[in-house]
């Protein structure tokens, strides 16, 4: 279980998230969904501790890590790649061709690598493209390459963060599609997403963010039947727009 | 007399001069890479000890005309100091120094400038510090500097001319001699431009080259 209690955090004067509580269980997808500022992406980094809480604290299957925290003191041993990020920016190594982006970390953890590569590269549909340089590869293409090189690393938990935001309607689907198939595979996902369809009919779990905090949080029936007025606007307005 | 007889007659001292140029080159050139890399990371790791005090005489250096710089050395400063040095090191030093603090920038500002998002990656995907810096960091920051030092090491060559004008017995020196011997400016300094051009055009090309191939593959989109 991955599990946040009571997590703040602040940039200069700014609160931006006010003691959020968060458990991700393995094999259930966590949709996060709010408006630009509500904090999601502060609680993924802070979640897949790359930026460190003010307060509070964090629990990776049994381990504990307690906030305020030494920035230079490491984590032993490390929570990467058990705990995994897809960014809405790829991140993929410019230098590297999209093969050898998910061979490179890969080598590390996986022995099966070699063999599980070419499962993936069945998944996602890139054997036309697998050995291009990300610069040669559409950002589709890109997206899917970023998530395979997450997933040949077996991690129990991905971050994910608006990985569809720069897709097209096929493309989307495509990858939200496979996001099933981590499910099947006992894989915890937290997902941001503004594709309330998605979340509506895949998500186990549901938070709805507002001003760095967890206003409504439930199964994905508080999609259709939300309690709060502002999760009634957001969504009222998201449906508008999608 | 054509360029070629010029060249087998007095190819002694066009030997000697060469040898000088790609002397002081050496010098300028080793010391630059190895001392300006050197203070270019230090300077980037502690920005207020080093980095910011390297900056500024960079910045200071970047104001002074290199033949100024370089008489000032000759001159004023060996007569202030009471000392004569050969002026053959007075020009390797002032020219190491200008390459030193040049290069120390180049490679300060890509370590700055590193996009951070690489190394996040490399993080969430469980690399190593050593395979961090070896497979991602050294490469992209090499693609990255190897351009602009290369432009720099060429024009730094260049310079190598204006020894001449503090007794320097390098190249430029060696046909201005022979052409108060033979007086044929057209023939010689065309022997000697034909000389750059051959050693300076391909170092431009791969340089350019480079940059063309590779900052284009730093961007995602």
């Amino acid at each position: 279980m991955l599990s946040a209690r009571g997590l703040t955090k602040s940039f200069d004067d700014q609160t931006v998230l006010r003691g959020i509580d968060l458990d991700i269980a393995p094999g259930t997808i966590t949709c996060a969904i709010g408006p630009s500022g509500a904090g999601k992406t502060t609680l993924l980094r802070a979640l897949g501790l790359l930026d460190y809480p003010d307060g509070g604290s964090i629990s990776l299957d049994g381990m504990g890590y307690d906030f305020p925290r030494e920035p230079a003191l490491p984590f032993m041993p490390s929570p990467w790649p058990t705990l995994t990020c897809v960014f809405q920016s790829l991140f993929l190594w410019p230098h590297l061709t999209l093969r050898e982006n998910i061979m490179l970390p890969a080598r590390n953890c996986n022995p099966q690598a070699e063999k599980d590569i070419e499962g993936l590269i069945a998944l996602f549909e890139m054997a036309g493209f697998i050995d291009h340089y990300p610069n040669q590869a559409s950002i589709g293409q890109r997206q899917r390459a970023a998530l395979a090189r997450a997933l040949i690393l077996n991690p129990s938990y991905i971050l994910l963060d608006e990985i569809t935001s720069a897709l097209d309607v096929e493309q989307t689907a495509r990858i939200l599609t496979k996001l099933g198939h981590l499910k099947e595979r006992n894989i915890g996902i937290f997902l941001i997403t503004h594709q309330i369809g998605f979340a509506r009919r895949m998500a186990d779990q549901v938070v709805f963010m507002d001003g760095g905090v967890i206003t409504e949080k439930g199964d994905p029936d508080i999609l259709f039947h939300p309690k709060t007025a502002r999760l009634q606007q957001f969504l009222s307005t998201v449906e508008m727009v999608y | 007399m054509g360029v070629w007889d010029i060249l087998t007659t007095y190819y002694p001292a066009f030997l000697s001069g060469l040898r000088v140029t790609l002397q002081l080159s050496v010098i300028i050139w080793v010391c630059g890479l190895v001392l300006g890399s050197a203070l270019g990371v230090a300077g980037s790791r502690y920005k207020l000890s080093i980095g910011i005090p390297s900056r500024a005489v960079a910045f200071v250096l970047s104001g002074v005309p290199i033949l100024v710089f370089l008489f000032w050395l000759h001159y004023p400063a060996q007569a202030m100091m009471d000392v004569v040095i050969d002026p053959f090191y007075t020009g390797a030093f002032t020219l190491a120094v200008i390459n030193i603090f040049a290069v120390a920038d180049i490679v300060r500002g890509a370590l700055n400038d590193f996009p951070q998002q690489y190394l996040t990656a490399a993080k969430v995907t469980g690399l190593t510090r050593r395979q961090t810096i070896l497979d991602i960091q050294l490469p992209l920051i090499f693609r990255e500097v190897l351009p602009p030092l290369l432009l720099l090491q060429v024009m730094l060559l260049h310079t190598t001319l204006f020894t001449s004008l503090i007794s320097v017995d390098e190249i430029f020196r060696a046909a201005q001699r022979i052409n108060a011997q033979v007086y044929r400016p057209v023939e010689i300094y065309t022997a000697l431009g034909v000389f750059f051009l051959m050693v300076c055009l391909p170092v431009n090309g791969l340089a350019l080259w480079l940059k063309h191939k590779y900052t284009r593959d730093l961007s995602e989109h």
